[in-house]
């Protein structure tokens, strides 16, 4: 090792680095359950992304009126939107991956994801 | 060599690390709008290859028309249809009726009459026909006399375009088998658009063109009580449809109507929160599902058996079942229980 290929030092930095790149690694892909993000699908409009990071409230405008989302570290929920049968409500708090609440008076879709594959589409 | 081999396999290894790690772009591409009275959401494969924007609004303006022609409180097609069919005499039927009152036919036999699309006054009498539904639900009178000798498919006469009603409460309801239909045509519409894979989902119910390139497609199953059922992968020409008792309804003195009314009795179904059929065909997949709901915990087995269903799902209130055929592809999702196997008869 003292040889002149490698010092002890060289083989310690090497190995503390492959290990920090392992950890890395499996801390940001390992696959997880816990929701991260918030998708929220409007009819025509790009997915907005909202992480799960901190608490706050968000307002969506749609063609029925306004829905109402909370969101709290790990979980969001459709707190009020427009239509007497408050499917959208009803969903309550979203926080494992894939989990969806829909409000089809403001044609939206509110999803969690977590760092699973995502889902091609969501059955309901 | 080996100082060269000692140097650059740790670099080598690290950077392979850092590539992994570099996230993988979507191979799909995902399109949503709101058609045929729901929220449509449209998985193209693979991404970047295909004119988004032409196929969403070729898909959006064939829906708007099946969506007119086949509504069953709106006027038109079907809405003029019930009106000559209320005639009792003969007339030419528009085109894009026919095949919904043939399927709807070909399903009530498979059925034994649970799946019948004659009762629209039954349904209508709940208060389902209207964008927002609402009660009072009928009293016992209105529907004993519903209920007394109610219409059938049969009480339809063919003659190649030409058509008459022969029972004078007949109003057809393709509710439980239009969208398996527009599923159908929207799928023989991306194929003619030159789309190799995708995933159609129409309010949550979906079917598959194709699958991608070394990997299934992927879809999650949400249970109706909230929360995620399960998840399943999913092959090319595959249907998945659901009918459960939240889809559309209302509260009436306590008590959750529901718009999937039992023919045998006249009210919404009991017993089966929601039924999700797998099938190939997506208008046998909608209307199985419907039937399945309405037979109840006992008798789904025996109904999924007479439609020729093997893959199916009901949720109950304290379990889920499924055929054997099903339970072997879906994965529960976290913290859920398994699966509880029923056998078909």
């Amino acid at each position: 090792m003292t040889g002149g290929l490698l010092r002890w030092g060289d083989a310690l930095i090497g190995t503390l680095a492959a290990a920090i790149v392992l950890t890395a690694f499996v801390l940001a892909y390992s696959p997880s359950g816990d929701a991260r993000v918030l998708v929220i699908s409007q009819a025509g409009a790009e997915p907005r992304h909202e992480p799960l990071d901190r608490a706050r409230v968000l307002e969506i405008r749609g063609p029925a009126g306004i829905t109402r989302i909370e969101i709290e570290p790990g979980r969001a929920r459709c707190a009020e939107s427009p239509g007497r049968q408050d499917i959208c409500e009803a969903s309550g708090w979203l926080q494992a991956h894939g989990e969806v609440a829909v409000s089809l008076p403001n044609r939206l879709t509110l999803q969690v994801l977590g760092t699973e594959p995502g889902f091609d589409s969501m059955h309901y | 060599m080996r100082l060269v081999m000692t140097r650059t396999l740790p670099l080598l290894l690290a950077t392979a690390l850092l590539v992994a790690c570099g996230g993988e772009e979507p191979d799909t591409e995902q399109l949503g709008f709101y058609a045929f009275g729901t929220l449509v959401d449209l998985s193209l494969y693979p991404a970047g290859e295909y004119d988004v924007e032409a196929i969403g609004t070729a898909v959006q303006e064939e829906l708007e028309i099946l969506h007119t022609s086949w509504h069953a409180w709106e006027p038109g097609s079907l809405g003029r249809t019930n009106e000559l069919l209320a005639l009792q005499g003969e007339f030419s039927a528009p085109p894009s009726v026919l095949p919904l009152i043939e399927r709807g036919r070909e399903m009530e036999a498979l059925s034994d009459g649970l799946f019948n699309p004659a009762l629209g006054k039954l349904v209508a009498a709940w208060g389902f026909h209207q964008d927002e539904p609402e009660g009072p639900p009928p009293d016992d009178d209105t529907l004993a006399e519903l209920l007394d000798d109610p219409p059938g498919m049969q009480d339809i006469e063919r003659n190649g375009v030409r058509l008459r009603g022969t029972h004078p409460d007949l109003q057809l309801d393709f509710g439980g088998l239009a969208k398996g239909l527009a599923v159908e045509r929207v799928l023989e519409l991306l194929a003619e658009q030159g789309v190799e894979a995708a995933i159609f989902n129409a309010g949550g119910d979906l079917m598959t063109l194709g699958r991608p390139q070394g990997r299934p497609w992927r879809v999650g199953i949400r249970h109706p009580h909230g929360g995620v059922l399960g998840s399943i992968e999913l092959d090319a020409g595959e249907a998945l449809f659901t009918s459960g008792d939240y889809e559309r309804g209302y509260d009436w003195e306590g008590e959750r109507i529901h718009h999937v009314i039992d023919p045998r009795t006249g009210r919404p179904s009991r017993g089966i929160d929601s039924a999700t059929v797998l099938h190939h065909d997506p208008a046998v997949a909608d209307a199985a599902a419907t039937t399945l709901m309405i037979a109840g915990p006992d008798a789904w087995p025996e109904y999924a058996r007479k439609m020729g269903i093997e893959h199916a799902l009901v949720v109950l209130e304290d379990r889920i079942e499924a055929t054997p055929a099903l339970a072997e592809r879906v994965q529960p999702g976290r913290d859920r229980e398994p699966l509880v196997v029923r056998e078909l008869p």
